[in-house]
């Protein structure tokens, strides 16, 4: 099977519903906006392959499908995921608030090293703004992750996020790699491969 | 926090158990309007895998009495004909819960960290002699390492990756603790056959893409007082030490006379009605092929009809060869993750879910002495439904004729090594035959850290068998022949190894095949001797429980034609069963619809489209305030193929193989 990356990043969208992580996701992937689009229905994940260093990084980026409306995200959808986007909503004060609730339920589910980032989504609409931009800054040095007003209407920042969220995951794995010396070793790697091997090695199989 | 739900669906599921998720799946990507609820705050009930602090709250929730919440009145509103049933309560059925401590709470400061064994005193002359050690083991075990052994063996000899590591850890509960979040701990540990009706559904559905799978590295029987692996495949049969030459031929005629059961059935002439080890005494196995047989691949007893150890063998050697070594897949992250993949299914087609919420009644109204649910109380909502689909602990007591026939008695043990290492990390299953004092057969699973199971330096071991007595009277027999269940303070260093006469290497790394797993964390090797003993495990820690098996209850009988139950996990060792039923339910339903059809990747969607036009797109779905609507077939399109006009005629062409 020829390889047409480099990496395949797995990474999450979290946040409560309406905060625009469809949104988010469709400006990223599609570079489109639509503000018919209500919910998450039909949504599973979207791909973009990005290029950073010279190196093809594919981007596999997971939607809720609105399971996090009363908190019902699955176990499994944490499983693997390299990076974690958490989103608010600049003109939801509650949104916010509840991104302290995100962070516990992924430290509970997903893997101790998943790369974080939050974002402030919605920033063009800054007349209804309950959220400012410095608290969204303070939250982000407080768990120590980066930090982005975007818009995914007004296409704000969506690209840089997800470009800075690729490049921080890569560099992490790239330290790891090297840190683990013997090729063979490579803890890190194996930890990679089931993620891209296994569901095409199922699928694959299906063709027999 | 609103919870005001929605209050009309087509198909309300409560109960997030297995044939659940899978009907409410199916239903939700046909375009039905699905609302799934559980009472838990975890997906799975009696299916679900917990990590060590989930499990200390399940038990919790367990030992409570009946939530008051459902002693008290439900109200609400109901029409003249309609009457309130109260819904069941799941958390009754688990009993005989057994927790115990084998290790000190606490290590003391100096201890922490500390290594207490020794290994191993290795020397080059042992080496070779340990060499065919290696060799047995590991051909049974997987084939594909042979390449890598011819490697090893040069390095075995210089002593310099032999074992000198491997500090066997010394545990306390408060490390256990500590780690809590590495385990995933099966309530219903269940595997896959490579070739069963689950592996063929997670494939054809597309829901393979929720989960990932490890295969199991090895099959061992229990056969003269020891672990012995079984020569799964031909290669197997062919490279195994323990079954001589005339007994491989033997043993190659039978498979293959199973498996072409359809034209050699003269062969089977006279033994319909015979139990299965009539006719394989009538082929004059030695005793040891027919324990193979009989106990490992069929995994029957003395007792079963001859044609279904025929259809038993056949589904084992059918499974053989998809996927690594035996026919068996494990779930990574444990069985509880695939019911959450339906689940995951069903929201992306447009499923609601609510967890924490329970239905507290059923709606049932009584027509001309036809009963019909209407709906289910939930929170004080009235929610109605075209159809109900209960997991069958939430079913009002009134629905179940009987209380069901037998219950699953089940031991879960975190050990500090495999019941027989090997050097590389072992997936393993064992049925363990009525024999040593056993007298149910006890289906064991042991998993390791690479599965997710439980962190490095541990294992789990699971045990599942028809209920007798209890849970721990039960599979008392096969504990003490695999395990050391007395507490260890750790002050004896219960290490087996400086009385072998031999010692093998294990070089670390080597499993870059990918399929066996992570480097082993167990660098020791077993070796055959009578400290075999010695050798067993130390439990850190074990639970016993029991539960009810539901799959042979009728849960029909007394049920409203559009309520369906679903039954809890069953004795047998894979998902089939729960397969089979969910299919039922949904052809129950929904005659005319198929059963999970593919759904589209988005990977395709996009790698086809993703320089089309974005626009369109968009326009089309404004046009779609019935997105949810009735046309089933058109769900699809509606939900996902709706990028690129495109991507419908790729993903239906793929549908359609």
């Amino acid at each position: 099977m020829a390889k047409t990356y480099d990496y395949l990043f797995k990474l999450l969208l979290i946040g409560d519903s309406g905060v625009g992580k469809t949104c988010v996701l469709f400006r990223f992937s599609e570079d489109a906006f639509n503000t018919t689009f209500i919910s998450t229905i039909g949504i599973d994940f979207k791909i973009r392959t990005i290029e950073l260093d010279g190196k093809k990084i594919k981007l596999q980026i997971w939607d809720t499908a609105g399971q996090e409306r009363f908190r019902t995200i699955t176990t499994a959808y944490y499983r693997g995921a390299m990076g974690i986007m958490l989103v608010y909503d600049i003109t939801n004060e509650k949104s916010f608030e509840n991104i302290k609730n995100w962070i516990r339920n992924i430290e509970e589910n997903a893997s101790a090293d998943v790369e974080k980032m939050l974002l402030g989504n919605k920033c063009e609409l800054n007349e209804k703004r309950q959220v400012t931009k410095e608290r969204g800054e303070q939250l982000a040095i407080e768990y120590g992750i980066k930090f982005m007003e975007t818009s995914a209407k007004a296409s704000i920042h969506v690209e840089e996020a997800f470009f800075t969220l690729a490049r921080d995951i890569k560099t992490k794995m790239e330290k790891k790699l090297e840190a683990s010396n013997p090729p063979k070793g490579g803890h890190q790697l194996k930890s990679f491969e089931p993620q891209r091997k296994p569901p095409s090695w199922l699928s694959r199989c299906s063709l027999l | 926090m609103e919870d005001d739900l929605p209050t009309e669906y087509d198909v309300i599921v409560v109960g997030t158990g297995m044939t659940e998720s899978i009907v409410a799946a199916a239903a939700s990507r046909i375009g039905k309007k699905v609302l799934h609820l559980d009472s838990n705050e975890y997906y799975g009930g009696l299916w679900a895998s917990f990590n060590f602090e989930g499990l200390q709250k399940w038990m919790e929730d367990c030992r409570k009495p009946a939530k008051s919440s459902q002693e008290g009145e439900v109200t609400a509103s109901t029409k003249e004909v309609e009457k309130l049933i109260k819904a069941g309560n799941q958390f009754s059925t688990v009993f005989n819960i057994e927790e115990k401590w084998y290790i000190v709470e606490e290590l003391a400061e100096s201890e922490e960290g500390q290594s207490v064994s020794k290994i191993t005193q290795t020397d080059g002359e042992e080496q070779g002699k340990g060499g065919g050690d290696v060799d047995d083991a590991k051909k049974a075990e997987d084939d594909e390492t042979e390449k890598n052994e011819a490697e090893e063996k040069p390095d075995a000899g210089d002593g310099k990756d032999v074992v000198t590591s491997a500090p066997t850890k010394q545990w306390s509960q408060a490390k256990v603790k500590k780690e809590y979040r590495k385990f995933n701990l099966d309530l219903a540990p269940k595997l896959l056959f490579a070739r069963g009706s689950l592996v063929e559904l997670l494939i054809s559905s597309n829901i393979a893409r929720y989960a990932e799978f490890r295969s199991v590295t090895r099959v061992l029987t229990w056969l003269d007082g020891r672990l012995e692996p079984v020569p799964c495949s031909r290669a197997d049969v062919f490279a195994t030490h323990h079954v001589t030459v005339v007994e491989k031929r033997m043993l190659m005629k039978l498979l293959t006379m199973c498996m072409e059961y359809e034209n050699s059935s003269k062969d089977f002439e006279g033994y319909e009605d015979k139990p299965f080890i009539e006719y394989l005494k009538s082929k004059k196995l030695t005793p040891n092929l027919l324990h193979y047989v009989l106990f490992a691949i069929a995994m029957a007893t003395d007792a079963t009809p001859c044609m279904e150890g025929v259809a038993r063998t056949q589904r084992f050697l059918n499974s053989l060869g998809r996927y690594g070594n035996t026919p068996f897949l494990w779930p990574m992250y444990g069985s509880g993750e695939i019911p959450q993949c339906f689940c995951r299914l069903c929201a992306v087609f447009g499923g609601l879910y609510h967890l924490k919420r329970a239905a507290e009644a059923l709606i049932v109204s009584e027509v001309d002495s036809k009963t019909t649910c209407q709906g289910i109380v939930s929170g004080g909502q009235r929610l109605e439904t075209e159809h109900l689909v209960l997991g069958v602990g939430y079913a009002p007591p009134d629905f179940l004729q009987t209380a069901p026939p037998g219950g699953l008695s089940r031991g879960i043990f975190i050990t500090d090594r495999s019941i027989l290492p090997a050097d590389k990390e072992s997936l393993t299953l064992l049925q363990f035959p009525p024999v040593d004092g056993v007298s149910e057969p006890v289906t064991v699973i042991e998993v390791g850290p690479s599965t997710n199971a439980c962190p490095p330096g541990m294992y789990v071991v699971h045990m599942t068998c028809k209920q007798q007595k209890t849970a721990r009277e039960d599979l008392q027999a096969v504990v003490e022949n695999l395990l050391h269940m007395e507490f260890s303070d750790g002050t004896v260093t219960r290490i087996d190894t400086d009385t072998q006469s031999t010692q093998t290497a294990s070089p670390k790394k080597h499993s870059q095949d990918g399929e066996g797993g992570e480097e082993g964390e167990e660098e020791e090797r077993k070796e055959k001797n009578d400290s075999v003993s010695a050798l067993k495990p130390q439990v850190l820690w074990s639970l016993f429980f029991n539960c009810p098996e539901t799959s042979e209850c009728d849960l029909t009988a007394n049920v409203p034609a559009n309520v369906f139950l679903c039954s809890g996990p069953d004795l047998d060792l894979d998902f089939e069963f729960a397969v089979k039923q969910a299919k039922e339910i949904f052809t129950k339903m929904y005659p005319d619809s198929e059963f999970l059809p593919r759904a589209p990747d988005p990977e395709e969607i996009v790698l086809e489209g993703e320089e089309g036009t974005p626009g369109p797109t968009f326009e089309g779905d404004t046009g779609k305030p019935d997105a949810e609507g009735e046309d089933d077939e058109n769900k699809t399109e509606a939900g996902n193929g709706e990028e690129d006009a495109g991507d419908q005629g790729n993903s239906e062409g793929a549908a359609a193989e």
